[in-house]
């Protein structure tokens, strides 16, 4: 490749700055900065959830307890991986191993893509389940002691996520729906916004990934541009790593009920009632 | 060895010679080394991009006046004279939301700091220009929100969008706003970003921290501010969003939720916000007032420390908007001690410009007339606020038009006499040129005068009961009322002045030279309109910023036997700091 010819050439300098370090350092502490404003993003978001578990732990127990544990714990796994995947392609470009950039970029970019996939079935057996908050209402018939039928009219998501809780066993006696159905939109907010970093992340990535086809690491110094793009896939993993407690860890789930949720994900479930 | 030129006055570093005349009527700079529209709309000069702030903030500054031009117009009658309700309601949330999110919060850091940072410090450009130009579209395409929602109707929540009027019973455009005040957040983000990796990484060598000038300081804590304030209010808003696109509750206490939430997570960010706003003011007004008053600042530490103390201790205060919104008794009392804290370092900037100006040679151009309507009226301002932050005394002043002349008094009073400051001290230095002096210290005298004529009677009918936001009044308050009227027809003769006379001073006005002021500080020691990348080689700082007590300080230099050439400047990298050379006199 030209490129080979190049490769001993120290990496060009921005107009504006003295020498390569400067830059490089530059270029970090504005990754860092930015990360301190996406701390106080979510932590705005989590406050606002603590202080509603708070008040309301019961409820916000039973939402948690209606929950998909097994594609979280699975996801987890996944998105840890990728961390480990991000860093060794730091590695790769400060020792100018250009190969290594592209497989570990990828690695990382694949593992972020099953992990949105999941999150997708997620939301999927989620709506199936209908525990989507709304402010409809439905009319359902209720057998009386003596025998016959009154109607009552009845929040539709109350109705849905008292199913589900009654399936996975969960004594719903004493929980207030409309304060389930915050924690639901909490869980909502607060993952789809994961998401959507998650979605930047692998679009930070995928540019990464094209600069490296065009050889563009071929300076070693510029391992600082993978080095603070995978400082933010860092961040989006540890974001996770506080909704996963906060959303999934609230309720009670069995180790039994997350392997049996996984297999529902995969449509492979047998014994699911 | 570069041979130390005779000085009169004491700058930071060696300045540029003075071309004869013939050389610098075809000096290239910033303003005429390219031509045409893509030229500025494509630029990531720091100062081409500082002057497209100037020009669109200057713009919406014109809408929002407008907009209050009709409020104070319907106060003129105790029933309103030309508005109905609801476009009551609408003027007074077009002229808050306008003069915060696109005036205020942009306007300094946006046109001075974009413009001074890098060349108080001895840099080229900022840390990330392309980020920087970045900041200048989102911010637009953020207005661009605003204008649209005022277009298609208005928006009638106030400007602090409390549920449930901007939830459940609004008819209006919150969704556009507040997709509004979330782009212009993040451009406002960015922007800090730019600002403290700029300070950070930057500075040329010997510009350590104790010699940054005081508006640097100030820029450091606003961006601090910015970075840690504002997406608390972006994620605020998409909560709120949410409740009103999805009819769940979260704010809504039929569904369990709760307002007063909303009120403390936006409160967490807008009190914060007022000292986005005020603190450039104040990094304007230490340079400003030692200029004018040939004197080193006094306390330079105190008063570099204050901003950051203002920047910590604004994050504690939030809760002195809720006294009466429910919140605990204990909380609000808490609340109250750690505003009269906040009050401090406030206290100590004013008593340390005093200090300042005491026993110097003050002169009284147009930037220093600014600054002392801005020493006067923010005092009174913060005097005022100590009342609504005092618990007892807050229940009878709460929502009510002392209130409105508090916070005009410290953001008008305070923050736009600050920025009308900086912007007519440092205009020859953006321009080249000198404008009016007449006009100039008379359009400072008319709008200090309507100013007060504005807002003291505001502060009686206040005390007197008037509450805020209400289109209607008793009768006995309209004499009050139609005086407040009077003072801001005044007040805007004297904003819409400097509209005209600084704009024909690009035709008309003189050539500023490199130093009109006789001001240290980097970014006078090149000439106006400075050269594209600010120096042509990078400044070695041997003194502190303010040194105007030292005449003839680069001779002390050289006969202490300091020698300095071109190859350590080049050699240096920014952000390292020389041995301590000579501090002070």
């Amino acid at each position: 490749m030209a490129a080979n010819t190049m490769a001993d050439e120290p990496a060009p300098v921005a107009h504006h700055f003295n020498n390569m370090l400067q830059q490089q350092s530059t270029v970090r502490l504005g990754m860092w900065l930015f990360l301190v404003t996406e701390v106080l993003f979510f932590g705005g978001a989590f406050c606002a959830y603590t202080g509603y578990r708070i008040w309301f732990p019961k409820e916000f127990e039973a939402g948690s307890a209606a929950l998909n544990v097994g594609i979280a714990s699975v996801n987890t796994f996944l998105l840890l991986t990728s961390s480990l995947t991000c860093t060794l392609a730091i590695r790769s470009a400060y020792k100018g191993n250009q190969f290594g950039i592209k497989l570990w970029l990828l690695a990382t970019i694949v593992l972020g893509t099953v992990f949105l996939s999941l999150k997708g079935r997620e939301y999927h057996l989620d709506y199936e389940e209908g525990l989507i908050p709304t402010s409809k209402r439905i009319v359902i018939q209720e057998e009386q002691p003596d025998g016959t039928f009154i109607s009552k009219e009845r929040s539709l998501f109350a109705e849905n996520v008292t199913k589900v809780l009654h399936k996975e066993g969960y004594d719903t006696t004493g929980v207030y729906m409309p304060r389930v159905q915050l924690f639901f939109v909490f869980y909502y907010v607060m993952t789809g916004l994961h998401v959507l970093h998650m979605i930047i992340g692998i679009g930070l990535l995928s540019w990464q990934l094209i600069l490296a086809q065009m050889d563009f690491f071929r300076h070693s110094e510029r391992y600082v541009y993978i080095e603070v793009m995978s400082l933010y896939w860092h961040f989006v993993d540890m974001v996770w790593m506080f909704l996963l407690p906060l959303l999934y860890f609230a309720g009670p789930h069995t180790l039994h009920q997350a392997i049996e949720q996984f297999k529902l994900a995969l449509g492979i479930a047998s014994g699911h009632h | 060895m570069t041979k130390v030129p005779e000085l009169h006055y004491t700058p930071q570093m060696v300045p540029m010679p003075e071309l004869p005349p013939e050389q610098e009527a075809n000096r290239l700079h910033y303003l005429n080394h390219s031509y045409g529209i893509f030229s500025w709309l494509l630029t990531v000069d720091h100062k081409r991009i500082g002057l497209l702030y100037l020009v669109s903030a200057s713009v919406f500054f014109l809408f929002g006046g407008l907009a209050v031009a009709l409020v104070r117009l319907n106060l003129i009658t105790p029933t309103g004279a030309i508005l109905e309700l609801d476009q009551y309601n609408k003027a007074f949330t077009a002229h808050g939301t306008i003069m915060l999110f696109l005036f205020l919060i942009p306007v300094i850091p946006g046109v001075l700091g974009n413009f001074l940072v890098p060349m108080m410090i001895g840099a080229k450009d900022m840390a990330f220009p392309k980020l920087n130009l970045l900041s200048w579209y989102v911010w637009m395409a953020g207005a661009m929100f605003f204008v649209w929602q005022l277009t298609v109707g208005g928006l009638d929540t106030g400007w602090t969008l409390y549920p449930p009027y901007s939830s459940k019973y609004s008819h209006t455009n919150v969704l556009y706003a507040g997709l509004g005040i979330f782009i212009t957040g993040f451009s406002s983000i960015l922007t800090a970003v730019n600002i403290i990796a700029t300070i950070h990484k930057m500075r040329c060598p010997g510009m350590t921290w104790s010699r940054l000038p005081l508006f640097i300081w100030a820029m450091y804590a606003t961006s601090l501010i910015q970075l840690l304030g504002t997406p608390v209010i972006a994620v605020t808003i998409i909560l709120l969003a949410t409740e009103k696109i999805f009819g769940v509750g979260i704010f809504d206490p039929a569904l369990e939720g709760d307002p007063i939430l909303f009120q403390h997570m936006f409160w967490f960010y807008s009190h914060p916000a007022v000292y986005i706003m005020i603190l450039p003011g104040m990094g304007v007004i230490n340079e400003t007032i030692t200029c004018f008053s040939r004197k080193n600042i006094f306390g330079y530490k105190a008063v570099a420390w204050s901003s950051v103390g203002i920047a910590v201790v604004g994050f504690l205060v939030w809760g002195h908007h809720m006294f009466l919104a429910g919140q605990g008794y204990y909380l609000g009392l808490l609340f109250s001690i750690l505003t009269m804290l906040v009050a401090v370092p406030s206290a100590i900037k004013v008593f340390n410009w005093s200090a300042t100006l005491f026993k110097g040679s003050i002169s009284f151009e147009a930037p220093m007339m600014y600054t002392m309507g801005f020493l006067v009226l923010f005092t009174i301002g913060g005097v005022t606020g100590l009342y609504l932050g005092v618990l007892g005394s807050d229940i009878h002043l709460h929502d009510t038009y002392f209130v409105i002349a508090h916070f005009h008094f410290t953001m008008v009073g305070g923050m736009l006499m600050a920025w009308l400051a900086g912007l007519h001290f440092w205009w020859p230095k953006m321009t080249g040129k000198m404008y009016s002096d007449f006009w100039s210290r008379l359009a400072a005298v008319v709008a200090i005068v309507g100013f007060i004529m504005t807002f003291i009677p505001q502060f009686i009918l206040g005390y007197n009961g008037m509450p805020r936001r209400y289109p209607n009044y008793a009768p006995e308050f309209q004499f009050l009322n139609i005086l407040s009227t009077a003072g801001a027809s005044i007040q805007g003769i004297g904003y819409l002045m400097p509209l005209f006379y600084l704009p024909a001073s690009l035709f008309l006005g003189r050539k500023a030279g490199g130093n009109p002021w006789m001001a240290t500080g980097l970014e006078w020691q090149v000439p106006s309109p400075p050269p594209m990348h600010n120096f042509d080689s990078t400044p070695v700082v041997y003194f502190g910023p303010y040194e105007y007590s030292m005449p003839n300080g680069l001779g002390q230099l050289e006969k202490a036997g300091m020698i300095f050439s071109d190859e350590e400047s080049t050699i240096a990298h920014a952000g390292q700091s020389l041995p301590e050379v000579i501090r002070g006199s």
